[in-house]
This record gives C-alpha cells, sequence and structure tokens, in this order.
C-alpha cells in the first residue's frame, strides 16, 4: 500500500515524455499516456484490495479518531530548514480510494474516447500530455496527506484545465473562456492560501491529522477553527464553481468535449467538494457554523443553475449548469452533515456526467451542433448514442433503481435528518428541476421527428462508443452499491463515512416523492417535446419577465463584467495615474532631472584650456597657504 | 656669508617668473621651459637653506642638496616626456598653442 505514490507517478513521467517525444511515439504519445493512466488504474485495484485486507496495526495505519474509519498514512521528509521541517507523504482512507477509483477511471474512459474524437487534430500529443499531467494533478491531490501538498496539486489542476479549456486557442472565445476560468478560481484559491497558512501558523505544521486533531481537542480556538475552515471553502467554491464563482463553468465548454467530461465528472470541479470533504473534521469541529455556510451556498447554487439549465439552448450549457447543480447537491448534502451522500452522489453522478459529456460530444462529433432546437431525432441515426445518453439522463434525472437516484435519496434524506423544512422543499425542487432539464435536453435531441439536415449523420467510431457503454453500466448499476448485501458487504455508508459507519437510509416518503416526481417530469417532457400535447408557450408567456431574467443566467456576467469595467479598471485606473504622476514623476524622475540639471549646469567649469586648471590650481594653492598662516597665528 | 634672505628672495623672484610664463604664455614649449624655471627655483632655496643649517657635531647636513638633484633628475625626465607629448600634438594638430588644445572638456 505504501506504493500507492506510484499512481501519479506514472501520469506525471507520461507528460513529459509526451512533450519530447510525442512524435515518434507510437500514436504521437497516446499509447503512452492510455499505458500511464491505465497502470494507475492497476496499482489502485491493488491498492484498494490491500486496504480491504488492512487492519488498524498495519504498518502505518491506524483507526482515525474523526472519520472512524481505517486511514494509512506515509510520509517521507522533504526538507528542513532551520526548524521547520517539511514532509510530504499520502493518506489512503475510503475517501481517498473512491477518489482514486473515479479518477483513474473516468481519465482511462475519457482518453480512450479521445482517442476517436481527437483524431486528426495537429496537436494530439499535446492533447494526451496535458492530459495526462491533469489526472496526475487530481491524483495526486487526493492523495496528499498535508495541505501544502494539496495545494500545489490544487494549483497544477487549475493550470491543466487552463491549458486544455484554451486548447483551441486560436478562437478568442476559448482564450477568454481559458483566462476566465482560471481568475476566477484564482480568486478561491487566495482563500484556501490564506486558511492554509492560517492553520500552519496555529498547528505548526502542514498536516491535515494535526490540524483535525488541533481543532477537535480544542487546542485551535473556535474563531480560527471557523475562519480556517470558511477560507478553505472559499478555495472550494471557485473550483467547484458554486456561487458566485460558478461563472467559469458553463464557458468552460470552448475545450473540446471530452476535456468538459474530465472536468464535470472526475477532476476539476470535484476537487471543492472533495477538499471540504477531507477537512470535514475543521467544519464539524465545535457548533459546526460552517457547515451551515456550506449548505446554504451549496442550496443557492444548486437551485440557481438548474433553472438556467432549463433555459438553456446549447446541449454542452445544459450539461454544464446541470454540473453545478449537482455540485450545489453535494455541496448541501455536506452541509447536512450527509458525508457519505456527497461522496456517493458525487461518483454516481461522476459516471452519469461523464457519460453524458461523451455523449454530447459524440453528437457534436457526428453533427458539429450544438443548439438542441437544430437537433431531433438523432435515436434513428445514432442508435447506441442516443441509448447510452438516455441512461446517463435518466440516472441523473433521477428515475428510480439506476445510481442518480439512490444518490439523489441519501442526500434528501440528510437533508431532511439535519437540516429544517426550508432545505427540503428547496432540495426537492432542485431534484424535480433536474429530471425536467435532462428529460427535455434527452428528448429534444434524440427523440421525435427526424431533421432533415440530420439524416446524413452516422454513429461515432467505437473507439468513442466503448467507453460511453463502460460509463452507462456504471450510471445504471451503481448504486447498488449502496445496498447492504448478503455477506459481508453493508453499503457504500459503512465504507465511506464520517463517524460511526450507517448501513444504507431510506426514508420512504421521501423515496416515493421524489420518484414520482422524476417520472412526472420525465412523462411531463415527452408529451411537451415529443408528443406535442402541450403547447410550452401557454406556460411559459405568464413567466416571460422571470424567464427573460433566468434566460440571461440572472445577469451574474452582465454583474460582473459592469464591475470590472465600472469598479475595476477605474480603482486600476487610479493606481495607474498615481504610479505614472506620482510614483515616476514626482519620486524617481525628478530628483534624477535635477542631478542631470545641475551636472549640466556644473559641466561648464571644465573648460579644456590649460591655464584656467593652472589658475585654479595656483589660487587654490595660496588660499590653504593664507588659511594655514592664519590659523597658525 | 650671504644671508638666507637673498637666496630665497631670488628662488621667490624665479618662481614668480616660472608661474607667470605658465598662466600668460600660450606656447606648450614656453609652459614647459617656464615649468622647469620653477623647479629650478625651488631647487635654489633648498640647496641655500641646506646650506645655512647648523650641522650636528661633525655632521654636515645634505638633505636639501640630495632632494635637489632628485629634483634635477626628475626634472629632466620630465621635460623628455613633455616634449614627446608638445610633439606629438604638433603632429596631429600643427600647433602647439595650448588655446587651441581644448578637446578634453565635458
Amino acid at each position: 500500500m505504501q506504493w500507492a505514490w506510484l499512481i501519479p507517478v506514472f501520469c506525471f513521467a507520461a507528460a513529459p515524455l509526451i512533450v519530447v517525444f510525442g512524435q515518434k511515439l507510437p500514436g504521437k504519445g497516446a499509447i503512452l499516456s492510455l499505458l500511464a493512466i491505465t497502470g494507475g488504474f492497476v496499482v489502485f485495484w491493488i491498492v484498494l484490495v490491500n486496504f480491504l485486507g488492512a487492519s488498524p496495526t498495519s504498518s502505518g495505519c491506524f483507526t482515525s479518531e474523526h472519520t472512524e474509519s481505517l486511514t494509512c498514512v506515509y510520509e517521507q521528509s522533504w526538507f528542513h530548514a532551520a526548524d521547520l521541517e517539511l514532509v510530504w507523504g499520502i493518506i489512503i482512507d475510503p475517501l481517498t480510494l473512491v477518489m482514486l477509483g473515479l479518477v483513474t477511471f473516468v481519465a482511462l474512459m475519457v482518453q480512450v474516447y479521445s482517442l476517436g474524437y481527437m483524431k486528426g487534430d495537429p496537436k494530439f500529443g499535446w492533447y494526451f500530455a496535458v492530459h495526462s499531467l491533469f489526472a496526475a494533478a487530481m491524483l495526486t491531490l487526493v492523495l496528499a496527506d498535508n495541505f501544502l501538498l494539496l495545494y500545489v496539486a490544487w494549483e497544477l489542476v487549475g493550470i491543466c484545465s487552463y491549458l486544455l479549456i484554451g486548447f483551441w486557442h486560436e478562437r478568442p472565445s476559448a482564450r477568454e473562456a481559458a483566462k476566465k476560468a482560471f481568475i476566477v478560481t484564482r480568486i478561491g484559491d487566495v482563500g484556501l492560501l490564506i486558511g492554509i497558512l492560517l492553520l500552519w501558523r496555529e498547528v505548526g505544521s502542514f498536516s491535515m491529522t494535526e490540524a483535525f486533531n488541533a481543532a477537535s481537542t480544542g487546542a485551535m480556538s473556535e474563531g480560527v477553527t471557523t475562519a480556517a475552515a470558511l477560507l478553505l471553502f472559499l478555495g472550494a467554491m471557485g473550483k467547484s464553481a458554486q456561487v458566485p464563482f460558478h461563472v467559469w463553468l458553463p464557458d468552460a465548454m470552448e475545450g473540446p468535449t471530452p476535456v468538459s467530461a474530465l472536468i464535470h465528472a472526475a477532476t476539476m470541479v470535484v476537487a471543492g467538494v472533495f477538499l471540504v470533504a477531507r477537512a470535514f473534521p475543521l467544519f464539524s469541529a465545535y457548533d459546526a457554523d460552517p457547515l451551515l455556510v456550506v449548505a446554504i451556498v451549496g442550496l443557492v447554487t444548486a437551485l440557481m443553475a438548474s433553472t438556467i439549465a432549463l433555459v438553456a439552448t446549447d446541449l454542452k450549457r445544459i450539461l454544464a449548469y446541470s454540473t453545478i447543480s449537482h455540485l450545489g447537491l453535494m455541496m448541501l448534502s455536506l452541509g447536512a452533515f450527509g458525508y457519505t451522500a456527497a461522496i456517493f452522489h458525487l461518483l454516481a453522478h461522476g459516471f452519469a456526467k461523464a457519460l453524458l459529456f461523451l455523449g454530447a460530444g459524440s453528437v457534436l462529433h457526428s453533427t458539429e451542433e450544438l443548439e438542441i432546437g437544430r437537433m431531433g431525432g438523432l435515436r434513428k441515426v445514432m442508435p447506441l448514442t442516443a441509448f447510452v445518453f438516455s441512461i446517463g439522463a435518466l440516472s441523473l434525472g433521477g428515475i428510480p433503481i439506476l445510481s442518480g437516484f439512490w444518490s439523489k435519496d441519501e442526500i434528501l434524506v440528510a437533508v431532511n435528518d439535519h437540516r429544517n423544512a426550508v432545505f427540503i422543499v428547496f432540495g426537492l425542487i432542485t431534484a424535480l428541476m433536474s429530471a425536467l432539464y435532462m428529460a427535455r435536453a434527452t428528448f429534444i435531441v434524440f427523440y421525435g421527428d427526424i431533421k432533415q439536415a440530420m439524416e446524413h449523420v452516422h454513429e461515432s467510431p467505437w473507439q468513442m462508443i466503448i467507453p460511453m457503454a463502460l460509463l452507462a453500466v456504471l450510471a445504471a448499476g451503481f448504486g447498488f452499491l449502496s445496498f447492504n448485501w448478503p455477506g459481508n458487504y453493508d453499503g457504500i455508508g459503512s465504507f465511506v463515512s464520517f463517524g460511526e459507519g450507517h448501513g444504507f437510509q431510506f426514508t420512504w416518503w421521501l423515496g416515493i416523492l421524489s420518484a414520482i416526481m422524476a417520472v412526472g417530469s420525465f412523462i411531463f417532457a415527452w408529451m411537451t417535446y415529443v408528443k406535442r400535447r402541450i403547447a410550452l408557450e401557454t406556460i411559459t408567456s405568464k413567466f416571460a419577465p422571470v424567464l427573460k431574467v433566468v434566460e440571461n443566467k440572472y445577469y451574474f456576467d452582465e454583474v460582473y463584467q459592469w464591475v470590472v469595467d465600472r469598479v475595476v479598471l477605474v480603482f486600476s485606473g487610479g493606481i495607474a495615474w498615481f504610479d505614472r504622476a506620482v510614483v515616476n514623476d514626482i519620486a524617481v524622475n525628478s530628483p534624477a532631472d535635477s542631478v542631470r540639471r545641475l551636472g549640466f549646469t556644473l559641466r561648464l567649469h571644465v573648460t579644456g584650456h590649460v591655464y584656467s586648471y593652472t589658475l585654479a590650481m595656483v589660487l587654490g594653492s595660496v588660499g590653504l597657504g593664507v588659511f594655514w598662516w592664519i590659523r597658525s597665528t | 656669508m650671504v644671508s638666507l634672505f637673498y637666496f630665497q628672495l631670488l628662488s621667490a623672484g624665479l618662481f614668480s617668473i616660472g608661474l607667470y610664463g605658465v598662466l600668460a604664455r600660450r606656447s606648450a614649449v614656453l609652459i614647459v621651459m617656464s615649468i622647469e624655471l620653477m623647479l629650478n627655483a625651488v631647487n635654489i632655496n633648498l640647496v641655500a637653506a641646506a646650506s645655512h643649517l647648523e650641522g650636528r657635531g661633525s655632521f654636515v647636513n645634505f638633505d636639501g642638496q640630495i632632494i635637489a638633484i632628485f629634483i634635477i633628475t626628475i626634472a629632466a625626465a620630465e621635460v623628455g616626456l613633455a616634449l614627446a607629448i608638445i610633439l606629438r600634438i604638433y603632429r596631429n594638430r600643427a600647433t602647439v598653442n595650448v588655446d587651441e588644445i581644448d578637446i578634453m572638456k565635458w
């Protein structure tokens, strides 16, 4: 198990090799990249098997007093400087393991898919190099046992997302989107960095375990713990696209579609949820006040994003807002002490969303079209894509027995148990809307009558179909892992949990209600978009003003643009003026100018005539003599 | 014995003439000659002062003469150098008028 650090190392090694030798390697480096991630995936299974066989007495292992589950830490000294010692190491606990599984599997699937999708792209090798680095950074992030290593990996994830979103940087919109993603997440990262430094100041080390101990034993005061938790959450909000930092994620569509699948499912956005889960002892210490903030931010994000997803007309944008909404649900779940539910939903959503994005990519690849209004009936020409996409949509929409239903239900149970009625009502509304927008996207794109322009479309190649099929199996069946099965398996709640593990939880009225809502939404959407029995215009016309606000994404971008133009730029203009006029002209240039003018005047005494020098010398000597004579008398 | 005062008067007179020459003459050669005059004025002063010094016992103080010999030696070397420089300047600029040799400024 101490060899778990190999998982990211394969990918880390692959990235520069592909960049340097890419053109000479078989498949322009794609094979190497695939081998690296496959190696990571294999090592993950070895580590998992070892972990399940390990006990608290195994070397490096102990039962964590925070999560109350088996935890193994392997550390090594990095360097000392005076009395500062930095260690770097890996932590292996159930949370790490499920994340490792998700990241390696989804990254592998996306890379196989990319073989078909990116075929013929001039920067094919570079794509796989950055892809490897992205996966490596995310794997390091989940393995890190101290905040410093986590922060390094966190920033690496950020820069890789920048590179991949701006992959087609010939397009101005891609450049803008890449910059937007990088800058917006950076704002949150500043909070994360301050939080980490605050913990370091209080605890004296970057170790997560020590920080958690300090919080739970009371060595760290309540104020500091709360502040640190909220600062960490600021970083998580940036990465996980929570309100008000969500604006970068829809624009991240500018990258190649498989990249979106990776960002939305396995890397990048789930890093924020992971961070909150990892630092859960900080959030839940004392009165767990930060968790209320987490819950509120999550709920607002989930509600807002799902309303936008309902009216968006770009297939990838619908999926992007759906991701934001589901990230909000995960945060809401964490905020309601639903640790297991949040992680379970993270996994279920990850598989489903990767599948949906790969499906959207397949559609885009064949039709070169993303506006759902111009598509329709694609089921007839792309039956496989339509089938797997529908499974993903049904799963995410929460149709019973598919995995999305179970995970969403777990979240609702947690919210029902720990938060008041407002949260559960809005949580249910979000769940309803998530079923509606998934149904809308699926039915408009794949069902109904086929459009004339779409008849020539053909199915995608096998490299793209196989990953989608595998993901579809998980998106459909992953939910069964949540049950107590006969034998030793007590459901995912007994594996990934915070505090005492628990079995499968099910509240009948919630389950039945959400099932009815999900099925009802799909039937409603079927009637509206396929059978056209219900005219949508009669409903929308009544809510026209509200709809306009939602269609404009609540004017977040406009407000930010206004703030940047009117506040930031004016303020920076003032600073720039101060710099030019005061710092540069008055403080720096004016002394220099006066010295120069003085020099220009004084140089005139150097005439070049010998007699003037001689005269000065004589007068000087006489003057000195006279001075000396006067002094001596 | 002639009083030291007259030697010093002669020395001062020669020095002043030399100084006037250095300040007033335009020709570089004449300036060098004037410098020689000033050096010799100093030599006279030194030798005269030395010969008027009281010796201690049988020891006679020759310091002034020794310094004068040094000055004569160095003056000879200096004249050689100065004349060589003046010659080069003349070759380059066809003049030894120091008023016209004024490019070493600013």
